[in-house]
């Protein structure tokens, strides 16, 4: 029998980009230009991916080692102001088990020089699985590599 | 220009109900029930509760004082375990104005022959609603809705 629990954790994370608001905001709008830096395991294959960014809108992602757990990522858009800010709801599956459901808030202000943007993860995880220091690292990586790309494109 | 802010705030809050999980869980699992407590308060004008229990599935209700703002709330199921667990995110709207999006947990514990209720609430306020609290009171005064049907079943 499964041992139920959820656990709720809250964390932030903050950079800045060299690269103005708009132009940060489309790494998280365009599907092509997200496919790029979000999806943490640049190695792994992706199976599915639609893509429908607008308020009530959803994503699916479907990607996992080769041969390996399928990694599900099930979200729908609740809130998105052009350039400022994004709030979705997003749940992760491995295999057939729902493993959290989290609400993450993307705000974007302009800055000198850029971009701060401020990504905020409210999330509730099931049922032993609460590797959510596992899930923070996860997200640094991805906004790691997002600055990598803003990078690489103003070198263009 | 509207000015852009966000504030997240966590709150939980706790019930014990004499009835076991399954009946304690039926008062959300089904529509007439949950039309029956979760309401806003007396004197509120209110439209019918939809519901589509499932995940994936959607709910709406709205009301307010007369001559007042209108208060929308729309959910959508996240994870649902039968007697155990369910877990949605919500939008609430003043008029025309989003003022939060929610995540929340409802946890239907075993407690001897009764139920442990926990209700966690991550919510991100926005454009400076100034919520002082009143989510949570509000939400309180829900459970306290709930209890009343619950005592009537």
């Amino acid at each position: 029998m499964t041992i139920r629990n959820a656990k709720h954790a809250t964390f932030t994370i903050e950079r800045v980009y060299p690269a103005a608001p708009a132009r940060v905001f489309a790494a998280w709008s365009d599907k092509e230009a997200k496919t790029a830096w979000a999806y943490c395991h640049e190695e792994w294959p992706v199976s599915e991916h639609v893509f429908d960014f607008r308020e009530g809108g959803r994503e699916h992602l479907v990607t996992g080692p080769a041969g390996g757990t399928r990694h599900v990522f099930d979200a729908v858009y609740h809130d998105i102001v052009p350039d400022q800010r994004i709030v979705y709801a997003y749940d992760m599956h491995l295999g057939e088990r729902r493993i959290s459901v989290s609400l993450t808030t993307i705000e974007f202000f302009a800055v000198a020089g850029g971009t701060r943007l401020v990504f905020t993860e409210q999330g509730v995880f099931f049922d032993g699985y609460d590797d959510i220091a596992g899930r923070e690292e996860g997200t640094r990586i991805g906004l790691d590599n997002l600055d990598r790309q803003l990078r690489q494109q103003r070198a263009a | 220009m509207t000015e852009r802010s966000t504030k997240h705030a966590t709150f939980t809050i706790e019930r014990t109900f004499a009835a076991p999980p399954p009946r304690v869980f039926a008062a959300y699992a089904d529509a007439k029930s949950k039309a029956r407590w979760f309401v806003g308060p007396e004197g509120w004008e209110k439209s019918n509760l939809k519901l589509d229990f499932k995940v994936g599935g959607r709910e709406s209700v709205s009301g307010g004082p007369p001559g007042g703002p209108v208060h929308y709330y729309n959910a959508i199921y996240q994870d649902i375990v039968p007697d155990e667990r369910i877990v949605l995110t919500y939008e609430m709207h003043m008029d025309k104005t989003r003022i939060s999006v929610s995540l929340g947990t409802t946890e239907f514990n075993p407690a001897g022959t009764g139920t442990r209720l926990v209700y966690t609430e991550q919510a991100v306020f926005l454009d400076g609603y100034d919520d002082a609290g009143s989510r949570e009171q509000g939400t309180r005064g829900l459970f306290d809705q709930l209890a009343r049907f619950m005592e009537m079943q």
